[in-house]
């Protein structure tokens, strides 16, 4: 419906990763400068690493999105496993070269020699965790010989340090963790991802009690809030078409934030 | 599409597993709650119980004493006043009497505490009987029998103490009597029970009481003194306070 205050909110939280919709935050920005920097510098290969959520995807399409107007910067957010494969695609987007042939290392090395780059070529790799071994210790080699700058993104789980794997252990000039946002940061996206959409009256209904539940039930990852918020103003959207009186507009009701809790998965009920 | 009726049914059903943990708890505390109160109670019963049947005896007394109004018969049955002669009697007869009785216990607590004498218990004509129930009025025709089952009660306990020698009877006795205003007697009871079993800290407490309701404070405050730094008793050290304050009555 045209005239819903809610929908607007809603279609703001579909979980989609845009650039656009980057969302500055203090101790986010200070992560992105930081990212930033590092990738000016002459270091090979740069980990960015957290739990699932945590914005390393957003990060690295951002930094594509920045780089990508000054510089040569490949993004691979749906990971290449096939070697091959790989070697080609980067021979192909990076140095402009197809060969016919079957691409090994060494013929990669010799296309990445005979084409110079005032900047050396940037390949940003979403979800490196799923590359194999033999391909990651490929990757090194092409960092170690200055072809290309990897900046790579790892979910760092409970269970498995990916620091302490031995590929990235002894072969990354610079590690960078993202962290779970707190309940203020949280608060501080959700009302500027609003306030961007012009959705005032909807950013006005988020109090500190609200956040600090909707905080508790995600745990401070950014994917599971976009998901409950989604969720969230679809429920308000439900209640504004069928029960309008239902809706106080000075705060969101916990319960209805439980209900979609419930509905995302968050809650088990 | 949101199924918003199930959605709710679900939070509700959410809503009280989420409480379930809360409710369980106040339910659980209140349960051992009744039950540490109904253990209390319980234990409670057989010290009431004791109170109970020594307010029966009393009442007991008072309710046979005030019915024989009507009756014609003039005679009064006093209390029989025998076992004082015959405890009389018995106590230069025990061992613990006074004439030597550290040298029986060779106990420290007995041996640094001087036994003070034990009290003649004076002649049963010179006590004074207790006042009937109810005075028999002049002229009045009434027979009135005067029953007291408690003196009968006591009567045997002492009789009891006297063949066991047991220490808790003695106690008894010397509560009793302390209670009852029989400041002398309970004083030759305690002492007799502190001879048997110097450790009884009641004992010796009813001890200095009698012997202060008998007008001996020094002798009192002295026997405490040197109780206090044979068991360090808390109970005996607030005692010898109040006496010494002037508030102990």
């Amino acid at each position: 419906m045209e005239n819903s205050l809610f929908s607007k909110p809603r279609d703001l939280f579909l979980d989609i990763v845009n650039p656009r919709d980057y969302v500055q935050i203090d101790s986010v920005s200070h992560m992105y400068q930081s990212l930033k920097n590092s990738v000016q510098k002459p270091l090979k290969m740069i980990l960015l690493y957290g739990k699932p959520g945590t914005g390393k995807s957003m990060l690295l399409h951002k930094l594509h999105h920045d780089l990508s107007k000054h510089q040569k910067v490949l993004m691979f957010d749906i990971p290449i496993v096939d070697e091959d494969d790989f070697l080609r695609v980067l021979a192909q987007r990076i140095f402009g070269h197809s060969p016919r042939e079957v691409m090994t290392l060494t013929r990669f090395l010799e296309i990445a020699e005979a084409v110079s780059y005032q900047d050396v070529p940037i390949v940003l790799l979403d979800e490196a965790q799923l590359y194999s071994s033999s391909l990651m210790e490929k990757i090194r080699l092409i960092s170690d010989a200055r072809a290309i700058k990897f900046v790579i993104t790892l979910h760092k789980t409970d269970k498995e340090d990916v620091i302490a794997k031995e590929h990235f252990q002894t072969r990354i000039w610079e590690s960078i963790e993202l962290q779970n946002a707190s309940a203020e940061e949280l608060k501080i996206y959700v009302q500027k991802k609003l306030l961007k959409a012009n959705c005032f009256d909807v950013a006005n209904m988020f109090n500190d009690k609200n956040m600090r539940l909707i905080t508790s039930l995600t745990k401070g990852n950014y994917r599971d809030t976009n998901k409950l918020l989604f969720s969230l103003f679809s429920l308000y959207y439900w209640y504004e078409q069928n029960h309008p009186t239902l809706i106080k507009y000075n705060a969101l009701k916990s319960k209805w934030i439980e209900m979609a809790a419930i509905h995302t998965g968050l809650i088990r009920a | 599409m949101l199924d918003i009726r199930n959605l709710e049914r679900r939070w509700f059903k959410y809503k009280i597993k989420s409480y379930a943990p809360y409710i369980g708890a106040i339910f659980l505390l209140l349960i051992s709650l009744m039950a540490v109160l109904y253990l209390s109670h319980d234990s409670d019963a057989p010290v009431s119980a004791v109170k109970k049947a020594q307010l029966d005896s009393t009442v007991k007394t008072t309710s046979l004493t005030a019915t024989p109004k009507n009756d014609e018969n003039p005679d009064i049955l006093e209390p029989s006043m025998d076992f004082v002669q015959s405890f009389q009697t018995s106590i230069p007869q025990t061992p613990m009497a006074p004439a030597a009785p550290a040298p029986q216990s060779p106990k420290p607590l007995q041996q640094s505490i001087p036994v003070p004498k034990v009290l003649n218990v004076p002649e049963s004509a010179s006590i004074k009987a207790p006042p009937p129930a109810i005075s028999p009025l002049s002229g009045d025709k009434s027979l009135s029998v005067n029953r007291n089952e408690s003196k009968i009660d006591i009567e045997s306990v002492e009789r009891r103490f006297k063949d066991t020698s047991n220490a808790s009877l003695g106690l008894f006795i010397a509560r009793y009597h302390y209670d009852h205003g029989n400041y002398s007697e309970a004083y030759n009871f305690s002492l007799k029970t502190n001879n048997l079993n110097n450790k009884i800290e009641e004992s010796w407490i009813i001890f200095a009481k009698s012997l202060v309701k008998l007008g001996k404070v020094d002798q009192a405050k002295k026997t405490l003194q040197l109780y206090i730094s044979e068991s360090n008793s808390e109970s005996a050290r607030s005692l010898l306070d109040s006496i010494e304050r002037g508030t102990f009555k």
